[in-house]
């Protein structure tokens, strides 16, 4: 097992080297760089700003001068925000964080008993609801169950805020604070969730079915096992043996942000910001966000892998 | 990341909605669009007549607002919290900056200036010495006081050659100012400290935008120049979230990506503003859910038709019109040996139905443009402008007289070379209307359309850098004197247009502080530029703010936004 993560994570620093330089040249090679875009300058400003930023070396000299600097844990100052991108990704990325691991919690939690449900009871009434109302929130945009939530339940009913985390100029602290936040959260955590649970429940009802096939499920029940226990003991653990490759790969996803999300809900994530640095050519804050998502996938691989043999004792690591 | 990725393209459309829901276009660059010389001027809270549509029914007001009594909440983009001004990179902050610096001189409604923190200035006959008197008792938001050495410390840190903001003022010419940023002198031999209340500063050649250009903010050197080395300004940057200004408003909190919050700072030159807290909340995308529910006090949107009605139905909200001093254009690749005649870009003029491009297709929320000026700046004129009225014949007549003669297949041709059009627009609704009816227009003229839109600005703006292109969408970033808006013609922005004449012309508009005498410059300006069409000018914007109307006194200055009002606004 530990030559196993020692061989891994040898790849990893040479992934993530690859990868980097990779991603580096992408962003510089795109059209336009930070000064074109501000239409206000002459063109001698320009080439005395790119003097002053560096942008006019060679994109090779401006990767190694980048890498130096990571290496050193210095990730640079963000050129249009004026801050170090650190305290930037501090500042942003929890926000996204709160938002995604509640959201995958409860997508998680949900699909798996609408997936055992569907899968035991297959065909039935239940089963077909369910995969017909799965069905078309997989097919709707985001953005429309998004706006149309807001219309509803914000606009029209006042039920919970149109966006936002906090109430506007609220100056609440410690618990009505937590209250205040879990009320503004309600509606991106609830759309989050009828996206992501879809292909999840359809994935967890597909392998129950495969698994109470199986001749130890009827082993089990020929025992006298109760029926809940043979669910969701013995059915349930095997069934969720393919899923759980699956929680490797949301790690990315739990600190990356959700862009159309954070848009329309006006969530202070780090989604937003990195669409408009983009748009910007935020060259500092591309790479360190984009690197961080590559860091946390490569990690996000590593720990399905262990957590594969983990779960299935018969899987060996090499 | 995959995940992103993948979502980008849907953004993209759900991000089209937002532009045409939310007020005005950028041209794909937060950086364009700001009140970027902020102010506040005693005249500024002007009634609001022209045009307000009052608030039918106040009793509709949410709930939200209603608990309001001594806070606005106005809503922007993205700020970032680089709130020091010169220093910024976001247009969005320089909006919060505006609050919370005032500069020496403000200009007024039609962008003539007027005094602020400078109670008067004197120019030298030669138009080269700008003494600026200060007011008494002038005191930063941290109550210390601010004299003439903390206004010669602000022009000097403008100079050091570490300086990377967009302020005009290194490009003025100060004498020795040149020297000092090569790190040959100490000082910069121009500008001189007279007495307390009293600086000066001496150019090399004349420049009429001098005076707004150096009058504006001033920032404390006790406190900005407490670690200034030349060439090193890294330091300023721990300083952006924590600003000592001068305005109407102090910084009281900045929660990143959600609010800014302000407090009256009770230090302002003319008295503690009326109302006692102001937030900028941030709102990226949409803006009628928030002003709907009441969650914000004052948004603009573009002044469509049915915009103005939807606003209407709301009922609790005032209507105020507004257009942005800017203009749109088409940049013509001169380079090109079509493009060179100017007979084939009157033709492009008369040939392109703009009245319906601009006017009709976006249900009255603009106006077409003929000259380099923005219709409310006090240089604008109709004098003996060629209005380019829509006249296919016309541009006909001219594509024959410049020698492109219909050919076999219907398109122009000259020396076997076909007439074609190769277009570049920002993703967005207006360039979908443009093309949709260029595309009609160049068929009838027999021109070869072929368009190209980006969804990304910069990439955009480096195709035409790059020079492959005929014609190219562009809105000017916002113009306060009329020389800003001509600018591009002479400095080499916009390639090959050399004309000689109105170069002279430019300096001469320059070389006066006489406003009617400027304005005779700028008429002959705008009319050889309507003549030469170095580009094809397009259109105007009108947009309409809407607020809750218990708000008193809001007005909003076309150069300046909301910041010279501000201080006045109350709720009622």
């Amino acid at each position: 097992m530990s030559a196993f993560i020692t061989k891994r994570l040898l790849y990893t620093v040479v992934i993530l080297f690859a990868a980097s330089l990779l991603i580096f040249s992408l962003y510089a090679l795109t059209p336009g760089d930070f000064i074109t875009g501000n239409i206000k300058l002459t063109p001698e400003r320009k080439a005395e700003l790119r003097e002053i930023y560096g942008l006019n070396k060679p994109v090779l000299e401006r990767y190694a001068i980048w890498l130096k600097n990571a290496l050193h844990g210095d990730l640079g100052y963000s050129m249009a925000q004026q801050k170090p991108v650190l305290t930037l990704f501090n500042q942003y990325i929890w926000n996204s964080f709160l938002l995604a691991a509640v959201s995958t919690f409860l997508t998680w939690v949900t699909a798996v008993i609408i997936g055992c449900v569907a899968a035991y009871k297959q065909y039935s009434w239940f089963d077909t609801l369910v995969m017909v109302a799965i069905f078309a929130a997989m097919s709707l945009p985001s953005f429309f169950i998004g706006l149309f939530l807001i219309k509803i339940l914000a606009v029209d009913w006042k039920l919970l805020p149109p966006g936002g985390m906090i109430a506007t100029g609220s100056q609440a602290t410690g618990l009505a604070y937590v209250k205040e936040v879990i009320h503004h959260m309600t509606l991106p955590v609830i759309v989050m969730t009828i996206m992501g649970v879809g292909s999840l429940a359809r994935y967890i009802r597909g392998s129950m079915i495969d698994v109470i096939k199986q001749d130890y499920i009827r082993t089990a029940r020929a025992k006298g096992l109760k029926e809940r226990k043979v669910l969701f003991t013995h059915a349930l653990r095997n069934a969720m043996l393919p899923a759980i490759t699956l929680v490797g790969f949301e790690l990315p996803a739990l600190f990356g942000g959700s862009l159309i999300i954070e848009k329309i809900f006006n969530w202070p994530g780090i989604g937003q910001l990195y669409l408009t640095s983009f748009g910007l050519r935020d060259y500092p804050l591309l790479m360190g966000f984009t690197v961080l998502i590559a860091i946390l996938t490569v990690i996000g691989t590593l720990l399905s892998d262990i957590l594969y043999r983990v779960a299935d004792p018969r899987v060996r690591l090499q | 990341m995959k995940k992103s990725i993948a979502s980008l393209s849907a953004l993209l459309i759900a991000g089209s909605l937002f532009l045409s829901a939310c007020s005005s276009d950028k041209g794909g660059n937060s950086a364009n669009e700001s009140a970027n010389t902020p102010a506040a001027s005693p005249t500024a809270s002007a009634p609001a007549d022209s045009g307000v549509i009052q608030a039918s029914d106040l009793s509709k007001l949410p709930d939200t607002a209603k608990q309001r009594t001594d806070t606005i909440i106005v809503g922007l983009t993205d700020p970032s919290g680089a709130f020091t001004p010169y220093f910024h990179q976001s247009g969005y902050d320089g909006n919060v900056s505006s609050l919370l610096y005032t500069p020496l001189v403000t200009v007024d409604n039609k962008g003539v200036p007027i005094p602020a923190l400078a109670e008067s200035w004197d120019i030298s006959p030669d138009n080269l010495t700008y003494t600026f008197h200060l007011r008494k008792d002038l005191k930063f938001s941290d109550g210390s006081p601010l004299t003439a050495d903390d206004v010669a410390f602000t022009w000097t840190l403008l100079h050091d050659k570490a300086y990377d903001g967009d302020s005009q003022v290194p490009a003025l010419h100060v004498k020795g100012g040149e020297a000092y940023k090569e790190g040959k002198a100490s000082s910069i031999e121009g500008i001189k400290v007279i007495d307390p209340l009293t600086v000066s500063v001496t150019l090399e050649q004349p420049n009429a935008s001098a005076l707004t250009t150096l009058g504006s903010d001033v920032l404390s050197k006790a406190y900005y120049g407490k670690d200034y080395k030349f060439g090193q300004l890294d330091y300023i940057k721990k300083l952006h979230e924590k600003p000592v200004g001068t305005g109407p408003y102090k910084l009281e909190k900045f929660i990143p990506g959600q609010e800014v919050r302000f407090v009256a700072n009770e230090y302002y030159y003319k008295g503690k503003p009326k109302t006692e807290h102001f937030i900028y909340k941030t709102s990226e995308g949409d803006t009628w859910q928030f002003l709907e529910t009441g969650e914000i006090d004052f948004a603009s949107f573009s002044a469509t038709q049915e915009n103005i009605e939807k606003l209407k139905s709301l009922g609790f909200v005032n209507i105020l019109p507004y257009t942005p001093s800017t203009y749109g254009y088409l940049q013509v690749n001169l380079e090109h040996e079509a493009l060179k005649d100017k007979k084939v870009r009157q033709a492009i003029a008369y040939g392109l139905d703009r009245q319906s491009i601009y006017v009709d297709a976006n249900q009255g929320a603009g106006a077409v443009a003929n000259i380099p000026s923005s219709p409310i700046s006090w240089a604008y004129t109709e004098e003996g402008i060629n209005p380019y009225k829509y006249d296919p014949e016309k541009a006909k007549a001219l594509l024959d007289e410049a020698g492109w003669k219909v050919g076999a297949d219907g398109i122009r041709e000259k020396d076997g070379k076909q007439l074609t059009i190769h277009y570049l627009g920002s993703k967005k609704k207006d360039t979908d209307i443009f093309i949709a009816v260029a595309k009609e227009n160049f068929a009838e003229l027999g021109i070869k359309f072929e368009p190209e839109v980006f969804a990304d600005f910069n990439a955009l703006v480096s195709k035409v850098e790059g020079g492959d292109y005929d014609l190219a969408s562009f809105s000017t970033p916002l113009l306060t004197d009329p020389a800003d808006g001509l600018i591009q013609f002479v400095d080499g922005e916009i390639k090959g247009y050399d004309n000689p004449k109105f170069k002279e012309l430019y300096d001469k508009g320059l070389a006066t502080n006489d406003l009617e005498e400027r304005k005779q410059i700028y008429k002959e300006l705008f009319q050889l530029a309507n003549d030469e069409l170095p580009v094809i000018f397009t259109n105007y914007r009108k947009t309409v703010y809407a607020y809750n109307g218990r708000i008193q006194n809001l007005d909003v200055s076309p150069f300046n936004g909301i910041a010279p009002s501000l201080p006045d606004w109350y709720l009622q």
